[in-house]
């Protein structure tokens, strides 16, 4: 027999192999866009991948229990994957993408050396898929944590991003030193230009889960996405009546097992009969590496027996049992207290919901982090309960809330944060700020400062200067202007917490209460009644 | 021609002017030695700047060809022209133009700015008007910052933005505002922006930290934009009723004087601005008015 591979199917795996590094492009040059470019309002930028993915689709509306106009996108998802398979995980997905080109990489280091055939239960992502949808039965959007679209923006804004722009940074310095001052200064240019934050709490914690699992990929080809993607197990359900069909020729076939051995979602192409549709990401390695182009992928109507979807046996008793176990786990996440109480330092980005709709909505994905132009958004560890972990939070300390920026209400993928004018957002109460007298310089030092109301970007300002008295420590008595704050006119921006000079533990400090989106963290109620407008109505 | 040279020659060049015969003021048909401010108004902010840099003699007094100049507008807060938190691009934009004019290498526009830089860069106007004039437009590089002795009487030493203290020449286009601690904020109190650190440290004693940053800087040419001048919430104000329109483009060698011509905008008296008196002291110049020789025009 005539040893020759398929030349149709080398060509249509490189066509693959374009068409995966096209979208990571275009994934990434939307996500690098996703900031303040000189435009106030800067259109549909990373968050469009968001809509095509049915997981955040049915999680999101499923758990808030509301509709968002935007993932009707996911529909065309869905229909390809009913006619085609899993082709959106091979050919589309920028996470699958990462991790397949890092297994290719572990592969030719010989990191990764692939048995001839895995017999390891691809089990763990359904049951993942089926938590996260008894999840958002009960109104607990997990989908966020998992998903490949968040879990990719969020490990790159929030860690490998603002990493790479440190590693630059000092890149930089080290030019400067060498005296090459003219790409140096370029490059710094460039730099403020792209304006990406350096500075996130949970930045080391989430780009260490990023490299794990990036690392996996060293154990099982595509380990992601064979045993932990909730998105890919769906698409898999999803794809058991799929058309396109792997047929193998058994007149040509040698049974070397090249294809199951290399297969990298171990969808099992060798037997025929054992191939699993729902695991097939069409990438179409077997195809090509076959030595005698035995393998051919065909349209065919006939349906496939469910236990050829994959080889995990989706049983009634199984699926009930995890189901089951999915909501019984849900309480635990409703034993914090901040579902009692409001957390005061739980400042919520301009236009975000009231926090339970807000909870529902949000799939942590960090774009609005990476839009923040002065980096104060922040992945929340504490402050939100179990599930808030990763939800954004602004910490004035290391980045305020820019009077003329609406860019985090943007590029939300779902609607957590309602899109806002800035003419809008500058009607919205964030917080309220504070003054610690006992720590603030004119009031304890007697010393002229007022950084906090020269810095008020509200007009006319909320923070007013009065004279105040000051017993010094030799008896002498010092009069300052100091400030106070108009709780009526403070939207909570935080740029006064920011710029204060008492550098630890701002004298001037911003917490939640009075916030427009809730009616229960409220300060005085007149606020929410009367002049201020609601900008949700 | 190095800044120091410059100082030495234009301070020849002045008593000379003073003091000598006729023929230094040649070129220029003023009649009498060239005025230390002009203030010039008018509807054309572009306009009046030009009368005022050639009523001081043409921006050929201060700038020599193949010199690398910096304009150091406030371009502190991300606001619109119409806010008049930020100098008027329209005057940079002039000043620009003027600076290339004069043969300058470079004219290079930068200011450490409050809110984010790109968005203060991009609102205030003065990004797009630098870059139509062909100076270029420099944000503040952290690895371009230096702690420089100042030997100043307060500030001793402090964070510099080097591009500012290596240029060649100097020019300093503040806008007149209402500040609630110094009262008002002019020429000197520019000079902030033209400082790296912990700024927010400078208000423990404000008016002696602008004294000695105007003492450290030492522009060639101040050029006060007072087109739009901001009455109250200053320095950033934030609606257009906080803002006055006055039209007026006052420029001088005296940043001194300058300062105190603005101050009288707002009804201000020279003696209310603690910081004019301590500026004479230290030999920076003038703030009474009646012993600088002013050139007023209107156009």
């Amino acid at each position: 027999m005539k040893k020759e591979r398929s030349r149709k199917y080398r060509n249509l795996e490189r066509l693959r192999i374009l068409s995966q590094a096209v979208f990571f492009g275009l994934y990434l040059y939307l996500l690098l866009g996703a900031h303040y470019t000189g435009a106030d309002y800067i259109g549909s930028t990373v968050q469009r991948f968001f809509h095509f993915d049915p997981l955040l689709a049915l999680v999101t509306i499923v758990s808030a229990r509301l509709v968002y106009a935007y993932f009707v996108f996911s529909l065309v998802t869905v229909v390809a994957t009913l006619l085609f398979g899993r082709f959106f995980c091979g050919w589309v997905c920028p996470l699958g993408a990462l991790h397949q080109f890092s297994s290719f990489v572990f592969k030719r280091t010989k990191f990764l050396k692939p048995p001839r055939e895995d017999k390891a239960s691809l089990a763990p992502k359904y049951y993942i898929l089926i938590a996260v949808l008894a999840g958002a039965v009960f109104g607990l959007d997990l989908a966020g944590y998992l998903d490949p679209f968040s879990f990719l923006t969020r490990s790159l804004s929030v860690a490998v991003l603002p990493s790479l722009a440190q590693a630059i940074s000092s890149l930089n310095g080290v030019l400067y030193g060498l005296g090459v001052t003219g790409l140096a200064r370029s490059i710094s240019q460039a730099s403020t230009n792209w304006a990406i934050n350096t500075t996130f709490v949970q930045g080391f914690s989430i780009g260490l889960v990023f490299l794990g699992a990036i690392a996996l990929n060293a154990r099982k080809e595509r380990f992601w996405c064979r045993y932990l993607c909730p998105a890919g197990a769906l698409l898999g359900l999803l794809s058991r009546w799929n058309l396109l069909k792997l047929r193998i020729d058994d007149e040509k076939c040698i049974k070397c097992g090249l294809c199951t051995q290399h297969c990298e979602t171990q969808a099992h192409p060798y037997p025929n009969d054992k191939w699993k549709s729902g695991e097939c990401v069409y990438c179409m390695d077997c195809a090509s590496i076959c030595p005698t182009a035995a393998i051919g992928f065909r349209l065919s109507a006939r349906p496939e027996k469910l236990t050829n979807v994959s080889n995990v046996d989706l049983s009634r008793r199984k699926l009930l049992l995890t189901t089951l176990l999915g909501m019984v786990a849900v309480p635990f996440f409703r034993l914090t207290p901040s579902h009692k109480r409001a957390s005061l330092k739980l400042i919520r980005p301009p236009g975000s919901l009231d926090e339970p709709k807000f909870l529902a909505k949000c799939v942590k994905c960090g774009q609005c982090m990476r839009a923040c132009p002065t980096g104060g958004l922040q992945p929340v560890l504490t402050e939100a309960g179990p599930e808030g972990i990763y939800t954004p939070m602004l910490v004035p300390k290391i980045g305020y809330c820019e009077y003329y920026c609406s860019l985090c209400t943007q590029v939300c993928p779902t609607g957590a944060i309602r899109k806002l004018t800035i003419e809008e957002k500058n009607k919205v109460k964030m917080g309220t700020a504070w003054v610690n007298k006992s720590r603030c310089i004119p009031y304890v030092l007697g010393k002229p400062c007022i950084v906090c109301e020269e810095h008020c970007p509200v007009s006319p300002k909320a923070i007013k200067l009065v004279e105040v008295e000051t017993k010094l420590p030799d008896g002498s008595v010092a009069v300052q202007k100091a400030p106070v704050v108009d709780i009526e006119l403070c939207t909570g921006c935080g740029i006064c917490e920011n710029k204060c000079p008492v550098m630890d533990d701002p004298a001037i400090f911003v917490t939640s209460v009075g916030e427009t989106r809730s009616q229960t963290n409220r300060l005085l109620l007149d606020i929410s009644s009367g002049s201020a407008e609601d900008p949700y109505k | 021609m190095r800044r120091r040279d410059f100082i030495r020659d234009a301070a020849a060049a002045g008593l000379a002017l003073r003091f000598g015969p006729r023929v230094f003021a040649g070129q220029k048909a003023t009649v009498g030695p060239l005025p230390a401010l002009a203030a010039v108004e008018g509807e054309s902010p572009a306009a009046i700047t030009r009368e005022a840099l050639s009523l001081l003699g043409g921006m050929g007094r201060f700038v020599g060809r193949g010199d690398k100049v910096v304009i150091k507008p406030n371009i502190g807060w991300d606001r619109t022209p119409e806010m008049a938190a930020c100098t008027n691009p329209e005057v940079v934009k002039t000043l620009v133009e003027l600076v290339l004019g004069a043969g300058a290498k470079k004219a290079v526009v930068i200011d450490n700015t409050t809110n984010q830089a790109k968005r203060c860069y991009v609102r205030s106007g003065i990004q797009a008007a630098v870059e139509q004039a062909g100076g270029d437009m420099l944000f503040v590089d952290d690895y371009r910052v230096k702690k420089m002795a100042l030997k100043g009487e307060w500030l001793k030493e402090w964070e510099i933005l080097l591009d500012v203290v290596e240029a060649d020449k100097i020019i300093n286009v503040p806008i007149a505002k209402h500040h609630s601690l110094c009262r008002l904020t002019l020429g000197a109190k520019n000079w902030l922006g033209a400082t790296g650190g912990a700024r927010n440290q400078f208000h423990q004693s404000l008016d002696k930290t602008v004294v000695d940053l105007a003492a450290f800087f030492k522009p060639q040419l101040t050029v006060l934009d007072a087109y739009r001048i901001l009455v109250r919430n200053g320095p950033q104000g934030g609606r257009v009723s906080d803002t006055e329109l006055r039209k007026t483009v006052i420029a001088g060698t005296d940043p001194v004087a300058v300062d105190a011509f603005g101050a009288s905008l707002f009804g201000v008296a020279t003696n209310e601005l603690p910081y004019l008196g301590l500026a004479r002291e230290r030999g920076l110049g003038e703030p009474d008015l009646g012993k600088v020789r002013l050139e007023k025009r209107k156009i």
